[in-house]
């Protein structure tokens, strides 16, 4: 069974099995793992079985829980790994469990790199795997589809709506533009937004557009509900569900 | 517009060869940077494939179904961005294949970084850790991500930006043409202004020079084939680790224009 092992400077302060329950971890007494110091919150981690996988996952502690040396929200356990919280670490035994054979680029990569290399497949897809356990704080879940769209609040524009579904949304007078500006004076391409793989961003382009009344710098991503300000064109961008 | 471009390489301080592959094609505006991997001189036969497979790709008559190649046609792009897509596909395939028929060559492989401007309309298709980078307005935005491990850990909050700059593994990475049969690509667009600048680099730049004093050499020298020099030399100073490649491109307004155009900016100012 695996188990886990609270260490303090190497030496052994409490060992326990880790069985269907969570184990906890924190500073309160009623702790699986009660760890004695002020760096560590009262209720700071736990660590559990999840699809056959020892997962840490951290409960907002104020100081952080690491696995080895990266910080985390949540991480897939190995055999071997040490969670770090404050000063004292845990080690993490889970050789009776190895059911998963665990390859990561973090272990085979250990000497160091100098020739460029690409993981391979079988590492690439637990990866991606235990990314998407790191906690679904996708912006666009998968439930239902959300639209992005730009309502015109004001400005000399015919249409009030538009929808953000091609890649690359051009707000201007020119013939490729979406937002078609009007006038004789307005740039071509004012402003212009791109749909990325975690949401729309808008840049800027012959002019600064403004959103919530701050010019922006490079580019931004955009919230539900921005105020995007250009060329005297006053737009909000929505979700629309 | 007029387009001024430039490109230059140099195998660095430590390194032997140099791996890395770029070319310009003046009569398509194409822009395309790879760099190789793989022991021996099969990083650089991966990106001079590459490079030479996306080049035949878009410059062929035909016109692509769009899916050839890929399984999925996203509707949302130009079918100019989807060629320069499909291109990018052809090469992975091309290099697998190759690398799949000649025992020498297995493990090797290359990043791909490939502008394609029609018009105003630019194309960007990306794989790897190589990087185009837009210098608009006096602020460089990075228009690619790279697909290298540490990246994709800061992109989760794993890691600081500071820790991947330290990290050993750097050179992970978790995409690159030719390790195997299909490859997810990146593409997006950008519409192009007067007075933007390109730059594609291959990370011997990115590793050895800071974005700022990339920014400030692209402002500097507004020759691109200066700036190209001037960025390897940067690069060279601080260590030259690995090979270094860049593009520069500069855009600027059609010259007959200009009285008008000045006329124009300097009434929009206002408004």
């Amino acid at each position: 069974m695996a188990k886990l092992s609270l260490m303090f400077e190497n030496k052994l302060v409490k060992e326990v099995p880790i069985g269907s329950r969570p184990v906890t971890i924190g500073r309160s007494p009623d702790n699986d793992l009660p760890v004695d110091n002020l760096a560590v919150s009262n209720y700071h981690a736990r660590v559990y079985f999840e699809a056959g996988r020892l997962v840490v996952e951290d409960l907002d502690s104020l100081n952080g829980t690491f696995v080895n040396d990266l910080r985390v929200e949540r991480a897939t356990l190995h055999d071997g790994d040490s969670i770090w919280v404050g000063k004292h670490h845990i080690k993490v035994d889970a050789t009776a469990d190895a059911a998963i054979p665990w390859d990561t680029g973090r272990k085979t990569a250990a000497p160091k790199i100098n020739e460029t290399m690409v993981l391979d497949t079988k590492v690439r897809r637990e990866m991606i795997q235990q990314a998407a356990a790191m906690g679904e704080r996708a912006q666009f879940s998968a439930g239902r589809m959300k639209v992005a769209t730009l309502v015109i609040l004001s400005g000399n524009i015919d249409t009030k709506e538009f929808t953000l579904t091609n890649k690359l949304t051009v707000i201007g007078k020119s013939p490729m533009a979406t937002v078609r500006l009007k006038g004789w004076f307005k740039p071509k391409m004012a402003a212009q937004i791109n749909q990325r793989d975690d949401g729309y961003y808008l840049g800027t382009g012959d002019k600064v557009p403004r959103v919530n009344g701050t010019p922006i710098t490079g580019t931004v991503r955009l919230n539900d509900g921005d105020l995007i300000e250009i060329c005297g064109v006053r737009m909000n961008f929505i979700f629309r569900e | 517009m007029q387009i001024v471009s430039s490109g230059l390489s140099d195998v660095g301080r430590v390194r032997t060869n140099n791996e890395d592959s770029f070319r310009i094609v003046e009569a398509l505006n194409l822009f395309i940077l790879s760099d190789g991997m793989g022991g021996e001189a099969h990083g650089e036969v991966a990106s001079a494939m590459a490079v030479d497979v996306i080049n035949k790709y878009c410059e062929s008559e035909k016109e692509d179904s769009g899916a050839t190649v890929l399984d999925e046609v996203p509707a949302n792009i130009s079918s100019q961005t989807r060629r320069l897509k499909n291109a990018v596909a052809q090469a992975n395939f091309q290099i697998f294949q190759s690398a799949q028929k000649n025992p020498e060559q297995r493990g090797m492989g290359a990043t791909i970084t490939a502008l394609w401007l029609k018009d105003t309309l630019l194309s960007i298709a990306h794989v790897g850790d190589s990087r185009a980078y837009l210098l608009r307005n006096g602020n460089l935005q990075q228009l690619t991500n790279d697909h290298s491990l540490v990246a994709e850990q800061v992109r989760r909050g794993l890691i600081t930006p500071q820790q991947a700059e330290e990290s050993e593994m750097q050179s992970v990475l978790l995409r690159a043409l030719g390790a195997h049969p299909e490859v997810e690509i990146d593409v997006d667009e950008v519409e192009i202004i007067p007075r933007d600048v390109l730059l594609l680099c291959s990370d011997g730049l990115t590793r050895m020079v800071t974005e700022p004093e990339i920014a400030g050499a692209l402002q500097a020298e507004m020759v691109p084939s200066a700036a190209a020099e001037r960025l390897i030399a940067l690069a060279n100073e601080n260590g030259g680790i690995d090979n270094i490649t860049v593009i520069v491109v500069r855009f600027e307004d059609d010259a007959n224009k200009g009285w008008f155009s000045w006329m124009r900016r300097g009434s929009a100012k206002k408004d």
